[in-house]
């Protein structure tokens, strides 16, 4: 499991990270948000050891995190780049035998994930000659050529068109096994919301919330929807209910006592059809404005 | 975990880092066209020189009769070399007309107390003088014939030999001018792969490639990945170099210059190598302090100056001068060598001034490497070397 503890960073007088503390556990991905200068690339760079904290520290499985394990760590910087003119083959297995892999296998390696990216044909051609959403991917092959134990990846889908985001998400499943911890950072909550199993809400350098997507979502969510196929009206009149809204024939209500949105389904279906009926899925976006409010 | 225990660790990530700057630079076209360049530079000037020599026909001199033939033999004799050839003419006009249309560099007539050296509008010393002694030594050995005297006995006595004192190992000017060389090598070696791995650095920070070494691997490992596959590189040239000359001397018959490098070959690889390594590290740091490439023409001047004084100061200074800078670091890599060919260096000297570059090599490394670990990841902008030491380390 990848830890960081109490991590502080001070640049000068500006304080950028304030006591963060999370884990990102094994096997799930862990979702990394929060606004411009949050403090998450901060927080990455001194997981990866580029960047040292003023206070606190970055663990592994509970030790500190020392420079031979965070070799096989996998990191995709915010600031992406690779060599311009080195050959994209040349590139990987270098990369690949930087962090500790033996030629062969560095070889092994990155002729299979060239061919997953379906980059065979271009494996001789500088890396500068590809387009960006090619360099992109040569990018998290990068990241991933030498089988890390742990991924960083800072805005990995920035810029990436919907399919190419597909592709690239497809290739992390391929590659990520059940102990490789995922902790990535986004701006699109969307994107956060379908991929990632935990959340982590950074502040103004603080953790603001954190814990799995559902549990977070759920906390917030006592609000369902009625549709039938009379009016709704009589919502107003159910006890232990507060309704938001009633339009025609549906209706948005949240509920104040427990089990009374059963009562309010029994009162549907006795008084006609019932068309929908569930509670509202509360945006991550909503939970993500709330937290950092 | 267990991927990770499993997991051999077959190189050190400074062996990779220097095969992957020496494998850049063979596919490097501007390297390989400069090091071509040089090479073409070196052989013209080991084989040139020996191609004009070679092409010196014999001066032909127009006699009228045998005794003027005699003298020019005897003076080609004294030169030891074929350096002069009889042409005979009939008569002193027909001597004129060579002369003057150049078919002969001069005519010997014969005078009435002796000779006439005759030329178009000026005697070659050299001829004049060897004619002149010729024709003198021949007159005499005749007059003292008539005298009872055989030439030994006229001779007797009349022989004189140099000596020298303090015998320098070379002829001074071909001192001077290996000495030149040997700085000029290293000037031009430490300077143009000193400023490859400034361009090298910046590249790096440039690309933002330097991002992901720096978490795959600690960056002094980077820096002496960098240092050691650039100093192999310039060893390497060096060596191709001096191999392509040592060719063209032999294959010109100017081999005896060999016996009089060799002696201090091996001191120069030393000084080199030391030199070149202890410039290397400020180089990187030259590189680190840029963003982009239009920065280092700011960053590199301090080790542009740093080579470019002492080279001069190694050069053109007198004595005393000299033999101060040959202990100083650096400066001591151009001036040592070259000392070591033109005069008598007692032993401790050289070794002497390999430990104050050893040392100095030793400090400005590590000086150089705390300086690349604090400024190599500051990719917004431009840094100067004051700033530079301030920083806290990141």
């Amino acid at each position: 499991m990848l830890s960081v503890a109490g991590l502080t960073r001070r640049f000068g007088d500006h304080l950028a990270l304030d006591d963060v503390t999370f884990d990102v556990v094994p096997g799930r991905m862990t979702g990394f948000v929060g606004a411009n200068g949050a403090g998450k690339t901060t927080t990455m760079r001194i997981v990866l050891g580029v960047l040292a904290p003023t206070a606190g520290q970055a663990l592994w499985n509970g030790v500190p995190l020392t420079h031979e394990v965070r070799r096989d760590f996998g990191y995709m910087p915010e600031e992406r780049g690779l060599y311009p003119k080195m050959k994209i083959r040349d590139q990987l297995v270098f990369f690949g035998r930087l962090h500790g892999l033996d030629p062969v296998r560095a070889e092994e390696r990155t002729d299979k994930i060239l061919d997953r990216l379906g980059l065979t044909e271009r494996a001789g051609d500088m890396l500068e000659t590809l387009s960006l959403g090619n360099q992109q991917r040569v990018q998290i092959a990068a990241a991933l050529v030498h089988e890390p134990i742990a991924l960083v990846l800072d805005e990995p889908f920035s810029g990436l068109d919907p399919l190419a985001v597909d592709a690239m998400v497809d290739l992390l499943r391929e590659e990520v096994t059940p102990e490789v911890p995922v902790l990535f950072s986004s701006h699109q909550l969307e994107l956060v919301e379908r991929l990632c199993d935990d959340l982590v809400v950074l502040s103004r350098g603080k953790v603001v919330a954190a814990g799995p997507v559902a549990s977070l979502a759920a906390g917030s969510s006592t609000t369902y929807r009625l549709v039938t196929d009379g009016d709704a009206g009589w919502l107003r009149d159910v006890r232990g209910i507060t309704v938001r809204d009633v339009d025609g024939s549906s209706g948005l209500f949240d509920v104040t006592e427990a089990g009374q949105e059963q009562l309010v389904l029994q009162q549907a279906m006795s008084r006609g059809q019932v068309l929908e009926f569930g509670a509202e899925r509360v945006a991550l976006s909503d939970v993500f404005r709330e937290a950092t409010r | 975990m267990s991927t990770q225990q499993s997991r051999t660790r077959l190189q050190h990530p400074w062996q990779l880092v220097a095969l992957r700057e020496i494998s850049t630079k063979l596919r490097d076209k501007t390297f390989i066209g400069s090091t071509v360049f040089m090479l073409i530079v070196v052989m013209a000037a080991v084989i040139i020189p020996a191609l004009l020599a070679g092409n010196d026909s014999p001066d032909k001199v127009a006699v009228l009769d045998d005794a003027g033939a005699r003298v020019v033999q005897q003076a080609d004799l004294v030169n030891g070399d074929d350096s002069l050839e009889v042409t005979r003419v009939a008569d002193r006009a027909a001597a004129e007309r060579a002369v003057t249309d150049g078919d002969v560099a001069v005519a010997l007539l014969p005078a009435d107390n002796g000779y006439v050296v005759l030329g178009d509008d000026e005697v070659d010393s050299g001829i004049g003088n060897s004619l002149r002694e010729a024709a003198v030594s021949l007159g005499m050995f005749a007059n003292a014939a008539k005298a009872g005297l055989t030439p030994e006995q006229l001779q007797a006595g009349t022989a004189v030999q140099e000596q020298l004192l303090n015998p320098g190992p070379l002829p001074e000017i071909v001192a001077n001018f290996v000495n030149i060389g040997l700085a000029l090598a290293f000037y031009m070696t430490a300077l143009g792969f000193g400023m490859m791995i400034a361009q090298s650095v910046v590249q790096e920070k440039e690309s933002r490639v330097v991002e992901i070494l720096a978490a795959a691997i600690p960056i002094r490992a980077l820096l002496w990945g960098k240092v050691v596959g650039n100093t192999v590189m310039a060893l390497a040239q060096i060596v191709v170099i001096a191999a392509a000359s040592l060719i063209g001397l032999l294959v010109t018959g100017q081999a005896d210059i060999l016996e009089v490098i060799a002696p201090v070959a091996g001191w120069f690889v030393v000084f080199f190598v030391l030199g070149f390594l202890a410039l290397a590290g400020l180089w990187a740091v030259a590189g680190s302090l840029a963003t982009r490439q239009e920065d280092l023409g700011s960053t590199t001047l301090p080790g542009q100056m740093i080579l470019m004084v002492p080279f001069f100061f190694s050069v053109f200074a007198g004595g005393t001068a000299k033999t101060v800078a040959s202990f100083v670091p650096i400066a001591s890599s151009m001036a040592m060598p070259g000392r070591m060919l033109t005069e008598d260096v007692p032993l401790w000297q050289p070794l002497v001034a390999i430990a104050l570059l050893l040392l100095a090599t030793v400090l400005i490394i590590r000086l150089g490497a705390r300086l690349y670990e604090r400024t190599l990841l500051q990719t917004g902008r431009k840094l100067g070397y004051r700033e530079a030491l301030t920083l806290e380390p990141s």
